[in-house]
């Protein structure tokens, strides 16, 4: 069965809406801000990171009715209004409307202040409210709540595959008549520890450029934010694309089968160790990568969909801004003709892969 | 600063009263329902940040009832704590 995206509501590094993402992919804008993270040794870090904003969300919500919600949930409220809005349903019956959130980390800062208050003042100090946002459905469950969605409600954690995992849900449930709707949404957040362990993992500064078709080198930029669809049942006549099929699997195990004829949107994302399984699979495949303008995080798969749905519905096809020279790709027609397929192509550090085939 | 002020100031913080300011809770104003607004969920709340910020601990719904009505109610119950 295809699914029909219907609407689509972001926030990232590249400003809040679709028409933000659109307008960064066309004109090639990059967005990163200065950030520096001060240690307990007074040592300073600095490093370019591209974080999302929910100024504006108070738009759709009263301040009040936000004042306990995170940053990571309030990133997923915004995305999903403005998906809902973009679909013309903000005021439509959602009654079967379901909720799938992918998350690859899920609410981290609100994760390390749960565990800094118990660790600094005991388990009797440590708050309530931090904890009940801690988990990682608490985004889901605050869109359903504000939104009054009664249809079923999942979050779904798999780091890099995250997306793709929750796509097969969503699908699932659209095929078994059991809503007919699915607010889908990918989300994830920076913090601080986040900066602390790629530091540690990754080592490099992450000063930019981000270059993520150089699949030898560590170009990775931490990035967050929160993409959400809207997706139903295709009738042939989707707002933005289809989704034709989704597969998931391990490339050393079963090796991923590119389908002819289509142009891939590669998850690569700067991170040498997941290079190398694009390197094998889309080496002389037209291929582009979109990470640059919202950076590294596993739920950013979320945005290579998004993108490959704009790209369907503009026939036109943005390149990432480092493309150009990595000697990877191909020299590609920046106008996709009718009937062009896109796929959404994203490896884990392991091998693992979630491949998401497009059309219009 | 005294415990009513610091009150207010770490209530708004801790219970992300953005909207407020220290000014603008009066000291008898009712904490919950029609007075500032709180709920059963920054009851739960108040009780760890007095704790945190004060060093009293609430132990029960008998203490913390009649203490958890206003600014003057809870300042007044943790400054008697503090003085035992």
């Amino acid at each position: 069965m295809r699914l029909a995206i219907e609407g689509i509501g972001v926030t990232g590094g590249f400003g809040v809406g679709v028409d933000a993402l659109r307008s960064a992919l066309q004109a090639g804008t990059l967005s990163y801000q200065n950030l520096t993270v001060e240690h307990h040794d007074g040592a300073k870090d600095n490093f370019l990171a591209c974080r999302a904003t929910t100024e504006g969300l108070d738009r759709f919500l009263p301040k009040r009715e936000l004042r306990r919600i995170d940053h990571f949930s309030k990133m997923s409220l915004y995305a999903a209004h403005l998906a809902l809005e973009d679909a013309g349903l903000l005021d439509a019956d959602l009654s079967r409307t379901g909720v799938v959130v992918a998350t690859g980390y899920g609410p981290l800062k609100t994760t390390f202040n749960f565990l800094d208050s118990y660790l600094d003042f005991g388990y009797s100090c440590s708050s309530p409210t931090h904890f009940s946002n801690s988990v990682h459905n608490a985004a889901a469950a605050h869109v359903s709540m504000q939104l009054k969605l009664t249809a079923p409600n999942l979050t779904v954690t798999q780091f890099e595959m995250s997306v793709a995992s929750a796509l097969l849900s969503a699908r699932q449930w659209l095929e078994e008549g059991r809503v007919d709707r699915v607010l889908f949404g990918a989300v994830d957040e920076y913090c601080e520890v986040l900066r602390y362990c790629r530091r540690y993992f990754f080592g490099g500064s992450e000063q930019g450029p981000m270059r993520p078709l150089a699949l030898e080198a560590q170009t990775a930029m931490v990035g967050e934010g929160a993409a959400f669809m809207i997706l139903t049942r295709d009738d042939g006549s989707a707002a933005y694309a289809a989704i034709d099929s989704m597969v998931l699997g391990n490339h050393s195990v079963a090796p991923v089968e590119l389908p002819p004829a289509t142009l891939i949107v590669a998850g690569a994302d700067g991170h040498r160790e997941c290079g190398r399984w694009y390197a094998e699979t889309v080496n002389n495949r037209p291929v582009v990568a979109c990470s640059p303008y919202y950076g590294s995080f596993p739920a950013a798969a979320g945005f290579d969909l998004v993108a490959a749905a704009l790209m369907l519905r503009d026939k036109q096809l943005y390149a990432g801004p480092q493309d150009a020279g990595s000697g990877l790709s191909p020299s590609v027609d920046s106008v996709l003709l009718s009937g062009a397929r896109l796929a959404s192509l994203k490896f884990g550090p392991g091998g693992d892969y979630g491949l998401i085939c497009l059309s219009r | 600063m005294s415990v009513k002020n610091k009150l207010k100031q770490v209530l708004i913080e801790d219970l992300n009263l953005e909207d407020l300011t220290p000014d603008m809770i009066e000291d008898d104003m009712a904490l919950f329902g029609d007075g500032l607004g709180l709920d059963s969920l920054d009851a739960v709340e108040l009780v760890v940040v007095v704790q945190k910020h004060f060093g009293v601990e609430i132990k029960d719904m008998d203490e913390g009832r009649p203490a958890l009505q206003s600014i003057s109610t809870l300042a007044k119950f943790i400054e008697e704590k503090q003085a035992q």
